[in-house]
């Protein structure tokens, strides 16, 4: 599970560089999260545009590691194509998760 | 090591096999090819230092004759030859050989080509070794593999048998299904009953995830959502007034299976929960984070319920919804998993939604059950007959054309 790093301020951008998150990558990429969260970044936004489809193992390890984040975290998605949005809107994620279409957006939204 | 000398010439023989002797091995000789032959059949013996020119069997013909015999262990062969003549090396090896001497052998020549053999027959033991202990690894291998699947197979008929019977009729609906797992066992399951005289209940979840945990949740689910008030079923309990069992609203069912199943490993599932009464025809419908079903109208209209809701077991307070609406005779309600919209072909292209509806809108005037039968034949051909990535689950209720 490959991501793209970027530092903007205090908000960790990571690109999912995977177009599949499913059952088979499900676990590394919630560790990968998981280690993010556990070196110090309290701001994730998860920039999702490459990415087509993830199933119940993917959905399930965004929310593992937006329950690892706390309340005094926050795990922002951005850049969801269509597949996913769809999916989002009928699992009602999209009202867990702050949504945006950029990755700058997304920074705006979270920075402090 | 014990090494077959063939000569016909006895001194020469004598000579070699006291050099041999002196560097170590044991030598067990032969006076002609026919003899050796005889002691290789008979013994272990897997060095052989032979003279070419013999009477009868010459050197080079018991040489073929080594490799043609299939011997389960391997022969090494120096053959000797007075001629050392380049086309003698071709002809030696192409027979067989694994290596030449030219006579007269000198003792160093003979004990260092002695010990290049040694070599090769030590790494040659070695893989015989290890491939013994490869076959001995891959028989448990096969028999650990065939009591999983055996296993498996037994857990896959345990959840085939907790679905409804086929075209079970009840209040004046018939349900319809069909249940095909991507494994042998499933995270989807279903099921249609009658709650009592007046209304009818029907449910399809899909656990996340796959395999055997999956499944596991998935039969519990199932054992769990029983019409039985006596199990601690949570869809009807007694009232405590009048003592007479009452029937829960989806949304209320919801939020009870959400209490009882907090997940503790990121696993959730996803339901639709419905109610028939049959009495008012009201359809009333949950959606935990499932797709929502299709209504197939008598005059064809083809419309999708629901608007989305959250699966079940991931917070602890969640709000679920319920909707309402009505059903009328020869409607028919398709419940399906999501397997069947991201059912990919080989561009790695989604069924999809659209499709589905364009199915369904196509046949609508087929009877139900071969209508799921085609629909199946449909996601077959689309995955171009590959199997399954996710489990498929259809659950078909149709509202009878007369009322009892």
């Amino acid at each position: 599970m490959r991501f793209e790093e970027r530092r903007i301020d205090d908000v960790l951008v990571a690109k999912v560089l995977e177009s599949r998150i499913s059952a088979d990558v499900a676990a590394p990429f919630k560790q990968a999260l998981v280690d993010y969260i556990i070196n110090g970044n309290r701001r994730l936004v998860l920039d999702l545009s490459d990415v087509t489809f993830i199933d119940s193992s993917g959905l399930g390890a965004l929310i593992g590691s937006l329950k690892a984040i706390g309340e005094d975290g926050e795990l922002a998605l951005c850049g969801a194509r269509e597949t996913v949005a769809n999916m989002f809107k009928l699992t009602r994620m999209n009202k867990v998760f702050r949504m945006f279409s950029t990755p700058d957006d997304a920074v705006a939204a979270c920075s402090r | 090591m014990k090494i077959l000398l063939v000569d016909d010439d006895l001194i020469a023989r004598k000579v070699a096999s006291a050099m041999l002797q002196h560097q170590g091995h044991e030598v067990v000789e032969a006076c002609d090819g026919e003899c050796a032959w005889r002691v290789i059949q008979e013994s272990d013996i897997s060095f052989v230092v032979s003279d070419w020119v013999m009477p009868g069997l010459a050197g080079v013909d018991l040489c073929r004759r080594i490799r043609a015999a299939g011997l389960s262990r391997y022969v090494y062969v120096i053959l000797c030859t007075s001629r050392g003549e380049k086309s003698d090396l071709i002809e030696g090896m192409d027979a067989g050989a694994d290596d030449f001497l030219v006579k007269p052998v000198s003792a160093d020549e003979l004990r260092v080509k002695v010990r290049a053999g040694e070599r090769v027959l030590r790494l040659q033991q070695g893989l015989a070794d290890k491939n013994q202990e490869l076959a001995r690894i891959n028989t448990q291998l096969h028999s650990s593999h065939k009591r999983i699947e055996d296993d498996l197979k037994a857990a896959a008929w345990m959840q085939q048998n907790l679905l409804p019977l086929p075209s079970l009729a009840a209040n004046g609906f018939r349900c319809s299904w069909r249940f095909e797992p991507s494994g042998y066992v499933a995270g989807d399951t279903f099921n249609f009953f009658p709650m009592d005289e007046h209304a009818v209940g029907f449910y399809l979840l899909d656990v996340s995830g796959h395999g055997v945990p999956a499944a596991m949740l998935s039969v519990t689910l199932s054992m769990v959502l029983t019409p039985e008030v006596t199990r601690g079923s949570p869809l009807k309990r007694s009232n405590p007034q009048s003592e007479l069992p009452e029937l829960l609203s989806p949304d209320a069912v919801i939020r009870e299976l959400n209490r009882r199943f907090q997940s503790k490993d990121d696993r959730y599932f996803t339901m639709l929960y419905g109610l028939i009464d049959t009495r008012s025809s009201t359809l009333r419908l949950a959606q935990a984070g499932h797709p929502g079903p299709v209504l197939i109208g008598r005059d064809g209209r083809i419309e999708i319920l629901g608007a989305g809701g959250m699966p079940v077991g991931l917070w602890q307070e969640i709000e679920f919804d319920c909707i309402e609406t009505q059903v009328h005779p020869g409607d028919r309600l398709l419940l399906y998993s999501d397997g069947v919209t991201e059912c990919l072909d080989q561009h790695g292209e989604a069924f999809g939604e659209a499709r589905l509806l364009n199915y369904l809108a196509s046949r609508s005037s087929e009877r139900m059950d071969e209508l799921l039968g085609g629909l199946l034949e449909e996601l077959g051909s689309w995955r171009n007959r590959a199997a399954s990535e996710d489990d498929i689950s259809l659950l078909a209720i149709e509202v009878a054309e007369e009322k009892n």
